[in-house]
């Protein structure tokens, strides 16, 4: 007797397509188990893509290269920050500063042309320009030379907020802080939130350092920002001029985060939000496996006569497993693609509704489908190894 | 190969015998086969030391009232029930030794079965019903069509090909059964009451379409039935009353 060759995969698939169009309605309700269990994990894993891109894109306005120095006091101190550093002496002390400046913070009232609205009063050194990626709409920044003026350089959306229409905020207009007048010699263009920045440039007005004295009795430093130059060590470099800082001041500690640490902790925190979903698509994804079992052992049960038919004709304990087997396959197959196509949607109307930007995660797709044929696998194999345990004769017997 | 080593020694009821040794003539030999049920906790007899055989190229009808065992004993004749002991040899295989692959096997390639139910699959069409048999031999599924086609064309109904069983007269879906029986080129067909839903014109057209293969291709046939007419009709007839078989000639 010869040997025995495996059933050609053309019949395999024809029998399943042909049984599965019959199974009809029944197969179309455990479909929608398994279409919600694939589709939420296709969004899911997604969604969390798309929050973890945008987390980053926060970030990356700012720069990885950037340093930000906060002097939280020493404990029981109640002396307060000094209004100057020599930011000179740090920048020669510590190689591989591009840009340092200091930041001095005060908020309250600005008046315009009658109109009053809240704003950051910041005390600048020049060099915030470029510490802070500020980039100018129109006129220039305050420079070295301006320390005695009362010059500022205003934020976009602060400089619409005190214009009007048909009187916008011009170049050489004054804005009023308490009973000194501010001439405007630049306007910033506007900036992307930076998170990690202590002030928000959009809504600022920069003022020179030594002017602060004017608005507020006691200025202190309040931060101070470091860019440093391409292809440094960041870890050392913010060591270095935490060191170089804390040698200027008695009462202060100088602590500076370095801003890949924060994007390794929002990563990791988006991540374990990711798993979470994860496990939520999961366990739909069981739910609808359950589903598939549920109608494939309904199905066999259906067809013990069949069985015991193909096995008459010659059809092996394997044969009858394959063929039950590749029905829940093919079914889930119908369902995980069903799920890939809704989870997309989902995921972008969840971006869209957020207002982040779409961007296809690479896993989502071979994991949300890969996932979900497993668990039609898994489910597929008790009830087709239940019906190919049969006995011919008892499932011939059967009516 | 269906046999896995066992040319040993069986003690079958306390004697020594040899398996596999050219000593059982004939396509089909069975030798003190019995067949009992457990049924509501009572050993239910159904088959008694039957001794059988069957040459290739036979024409036996199987005579019995119902509830006689003869069903059963087609069963086991066709490898779909085992006995519980005896010894069968199908055409040089030992059947207490093969596993349900190799059972499998030779149903696939030697034994074709005709139901008086016709037992069609309601789902294919007749064609895919014919070719079914040869997809578990691994043919192609073009070629297994093709030869599906040939073979229904062989018994009248080759324009049916794609009809559904639901589609098709008594006769014709007997008819396609046969085909499907006759699609793997076995060397037995195994008919059970072939003839037992059709009208009698049918019937008689069954009939000869079954003695004309077994004449024409030398078709070892063996049909169940408890019509003495067709009995008339086949070569020998086995009667099976109580379990027990007797060869009608040899009374």
């Amino acid at each position: 007797m010869s040997l025995r060759v495996e059933q050609s995969l053309s019949q395999l698939l024809h029998e399943a397509f042909v049984s599965l169009r019959t199974l009809g309605k029944r197969s179309v309700l455990a479909l929608l188990g398994i279409v919600i269990g694939s589709s939420s994990v296709v969004a899911l894993i997604n969604i969390g893509h798309n929050a973890a891109t945008d987390a980053a894109m926060i970030f990356k306005d700012m720069g990885t290269d950037t340093l930000i120095a906060q002097f939280p006091p020493k404990d029981g101190s109640s002396i307060p920050m000094p209004a100057r550093l020599d930011l000179q002496a740090v920048r020669q002390t510590v190689p591989g500063i591009a840009h340092i400046g200091a930041l001095t913070l005060f908020s309250g009232p600005i008046v315009f042309h009658g109109r009053t609205t809240n704003a950051n009063f910041v005390g600048s050194t020049p060099d915030i320009k470029d510490a802070m990626r500020l980039v100018m709409q129109q006129g220039r920044f305050l420079s070295n030379f301006d320390a005695n003026e009362t010059y500022g350089v205003i934020g976009d959306q602060l400089a619409q907020a005190l214009g009007a229409p048909g009187d916008p905020l011009q170049l050489g207009d004054r804005v009023r802080i308490n009973d000194y007048l501010f001439l405007i010699i630049g306007i910033l263009r506007s900036q992307p939130r930076a998170m990690l920045m202590p002030v928000q440039a959009n809504e600022s007005l920069f003022i020179p350092a030594e002017g602060m004295r004017r608005i507020y009795a006691t200025p202190q430093i309040g931060n101070v920002i470091i860019r440093a130059t391409p292809g440094q060590d960041m870890e050392r470099l913010a060591k270095d001029v935490a060191g170089a800082l804390s040698s200027q001041l008695s009462d202060h500690d100088a602590d500076i985060q370095v801003p890949q640490q924060m994007i390794d902790g929002m990563t990791r925190q988006s991540r374990t939000f990711a798993y979470l979903l994860l496990a939520l698509g999961a366990i739909s994804l069981v739910g609808g496996g359950v589903g598939v079992m549920n109608v494939m052992l309904m199905n066999v049960s259906e067809r013990r006569r069949e069985i015991g038919i193909r096995m008459a004709l010659g059809a092996r304990q394997r044969d009858i497993r394959n063929l039950f087997l590749l029905e829940a396959v093919t079914l889930t197959a119908v369902g995980a693609l069903c799920g890939a196509v809704l989870g997309m949607t989902a995921a972008w109307l969840y971006a869209w509704l957020s207002g982040w930007e779409f961007a296809l995660a690479v896993a989502a797709l071979p994991l949300g489908v890969g996932s979900t044929l497993l668990v039609g696998l898994f489910f597929g194999i008790y009830p087709a190894v239940s019906a190919s345990r049969l006995q011919p004769v008892e499932a011939l017997r059967d009516e | 190969m269906l046999f896995r080593g066992q040319h040993g020694i069986v003690e079958t009821a306390g004697v020594v015998m040899m398996t596999d040794t050219p000593a059982h003539p004939g396509l089909i030999s069975l030798q003190g086969i019995a067949k009992s049920y457990q049924l509501a906790g009572q050993q239910l007899a159904i088959l008694n030391d039957v001794c059988l055989s069957i040459a290739s190229g036979d024409s036996c009808g199987i005579l019995g009232a119902s509830g006689s065992g003869k069903s059963t004993l087609l069963n086991i004749l066709g490898l779909l029930d085992l006995p519980n002991c005896g010894q069968y040899h199908f055409a040089g295989h030992d059947i207490f030794n093969a596993t349900p692959d190799q059972l499998a096997a030779i149903r696939n390639q030697q034994i074709g079965f005709v139901f008086q139910s016709f037992n069609l699959l309601p789902r294919l069409s007749a064609l895919d019903n014919v070719a079914l048999p040869l997809s578990y031999r691994g043919v192609s599924r073009h070629e297994s069509v093709e030869q599906a086609l040939r073979m229904l064309d062989q018994v009248g109904l080759s324009e049916r090909a794609h009809h559904r069983p639901a589609d098709l007269s008594g006769g014709q879906r007997q008819r396609v059964a046969i085909a499907r029986a006759l699609v793997g080129n076995p060397s037995v067909i195994l008919a059970d009451e072939p003839t037992g839903n059709l009208d009698s014109t049918t019937a008689q057209e069954i009939m000869d379409l079954l003695l004309a293969l077994n004449r024409e291709q030398q078709v070892t046939l063996i049909i169940v039935t408890h019509d003495p007419h067709i009995a008339e009709r086949l070569e020998r007839k086995i009667l099976v009353r109580n379990g027990v078989v007797q060869e009608a000639g040899s009374l």
